[in-house]
C-alpha cells in the first residue's frame, strides 16, 4: 500500500515538476538553492500526500504546498549568495520573430520580478500561471478584492522599477 | 501593462526549459530529512518544554523546609506543586494540539498563524517558568528573613543599617536581571535567526488585509 502512494507520489510529481522548478526559480538564484528549495518542496509534497485525496488536480493541490515552502518553511542556506542579476531565461532559443527589443525588455522585466518580496512573488507567479484572482486569494488566505487590489500595486511596483524616473 | 502581458507569454512558453529531475532523484528526495523550520521549531520546543520541566521538577524545597520547621509551608508547597504540574500538562496539551494544526496544505497566511501560535504557547511556558522563579527568590527572600534562625543576624544589620539593606536589595535586583537579560539575549538570537523571514511576510500578508 505504502509502496503504491510512494509511486503514484513520484509519477505525478515527476510529470508536473515544472510548477516547482519554476517556484525554485523565481525564490532562489543559484543552482545550489535551486535545488535545495526542490528537494524541501518534494519533502513537503510528500508528507502532505496522503491527505491529498484527489479532488483537485494535483497540479493545483502542488501549487499551495509549494508556495508555502518556499514562503514559510524554507530556510535559505548559508551557500546561497545573493546576487541582483538574474537571468530568468536559461535556455532560450530565439523565435522567428525574434525581436531584439522584446528580448531586452523581458530581461529587464524578470530582473524586475525577481526585486519584489516573498509575498509580491507569490502574487505574480500566479498571474504568470493563469490563476484566477479567488485561487490567488484563498491560496494566500486574503480577500479576493485585496488581492486585485494588491496586485496592481504590484504592477506599479514593477513600472517604477523598470521606469524609475517616470517618464 | 504591456510589459507583464509580454512576461506572461514567455513565461508560460518557457515550460520545459527546467532540467527535470528523474524519478529516481524523487524517490531519494523523499527519504531525506526535511530542514523546514517547523522541525526545527519542533525540536527547540521539545527541548524547552523538557528543560523547564526539569527544572521545576528538581526544584525540590521540602528538605529545606523540615529544616525550618514549619509544617504548615511544606502543605502549601505540596499545592503549588499540584498547581505546577497541572500547568505543565496544559501547556503540553496545548503545544501539540497547536503543533498538529500546521499544515502546509493551509492557505499561506492560516499556516503562518499556526506557525506562530505553537511558538506562543511555548513561549508563554517560558515566560510563566520565569515568573515563577522570580515569585520563588522573592518568596525564598521573605521566609529566608521570616523563618530561617541563620539570617537573623543578617537581619538586624539591616534594620540596624540602612547601606547593607541596600546592597542585599542591589544584588537580588541585579541578580534578577542579569538573569532576565541572559534570556532575553538568547531568545532574541534563536528566533531572530529562525522567524525573522516569516514576520516579514506575515506582516506583509496582513498589511493587504487592512
Amino acid at each position: 500500500m505504502s509502496q503504491n502512494l510512494e509511486h503514484s507520489f513520484v509519477q505525478q510529481l515527476q510529470a508536473n515538476q515544472n510548477i516547482i522548478h519554476k517556484i525554485c526559480r523565481l525564490y532562489t538564484n543559484g543552482e545550489d538553492a535551486h535545488k535545495d528549495l526542490f528537494q524541501e518542496i518534494t519533502i513537503q509534497l510528500w508528507k502532505a500526500f496522503p491527505k491529498f485525496r484527489g479532488d483537485s488536480k494535483f497540479s493545483t493541490w502542488a501549487y499551495r504546498v509549494a508556495l508555502n515552502t518556499a514562503i514559510t518553511l524554507y530556510r535559505k542556506s548559508k551557500r546561497t549568495i545573493a546576487t541582483i542579476e538574474f537571468e530568468g531565461r536559461q535556455h532560450f532559443t530565439p523565435d522567428i520573430d525574434y525581436n531584439y527589443e522584446e528580448e531586452e525588455q523581458l530581461k529587464l522585466m524578470y530582473q524586475a520580478v525577481y526585486q519584489l518580496n516573498d509575498i509580491e512573488k507569490a502574487l505574480i507567479f500566479m498571474y504568470l500561471e493563469d490563476k484566477d484572482y479567488q485561487e490567488i486569494a484563498e491560496t494566500l488566505g486574503i480577500s479576493e478584492v485585496n488581492a486585485r487590489v494588491k496586485m496592481n500595486r504590484i504592477k506599479g511596483k514593477l513600472k517604477k522599477i523598470l521606469n524609475p524616473l517616470g517618464t | 501593462m504591456k510589459e507583464l502581458d509580454l512576461l506572461k507569454k514567455d513565461w508560460q512558453k518557457n515550460q520545459n526549459s527546467f532540467e527535470q529531475v528523474s524519478e529516481t532523484e524523487i524517490y531519494k528526495m523523499i527519504h531525506k530529512k526535511s530542514s523546514s523550520i517547523v522541525k526545527w521549531i519542533l525540536i527547540i520546543s521539545v527541548l524547552e518544554l523538557s528543560l523547564w520541566t526539569l527544572i521545576s521538577v528538581a526544584f525540590n524545597t521540602d528538605d529545606y523546609f523540615k529544616k525550618l520547621k514549619h509544617d504548615e509551608l511544606i502543605f502549601y508547597f505540596k499545592i503549588l506543586n499540584v498547581f505546577s504540574y497541572v500547568v505543565i500538562f496544559i501547556f503540553i496539551y496545548l503545544f501539540y494540539k497547536n503543533y498538529i494544526a500546521i499544515t502546509t496544505t493551509s492557505s499561506t497566511k492560516q499556516l503562518m498563524k499556526d506557525i506562530l501560535k505553537t511558538r506562543k504557547t511555548v513561549q508563554c511556558y517560558v515566560g510563566y517558568n520565569l515568573a515563577m522563579i522570580v515569585l520563588g527568590l522573592i518568596v525564598g527572600f521573605v521566609i529566608a528573613f521570616a523563618y530561617n534562625p541563620e539570617t537573623i543576624a543578617l537581619k538586624s544589620k539591616i534594620a540596624e543599617n540602612g547601606t547593607v539593606m541596600a546592597i542585599t536589595f542591589g544584588v537580588l535586583f541585579l541578580t534578577i536581571l542579569v538573569f532576565f537579560g541572559i534570556f532575553w539575549l538568547f531568545y532574541r538570537l534563536l528566533y531572530g535567526i529562525l522567524l525573522r523571514r516569516l514576520y516579514t511576510n506575515y506582516k506583509e500578508l496582513k498589511k493587504i488585509d487592512l
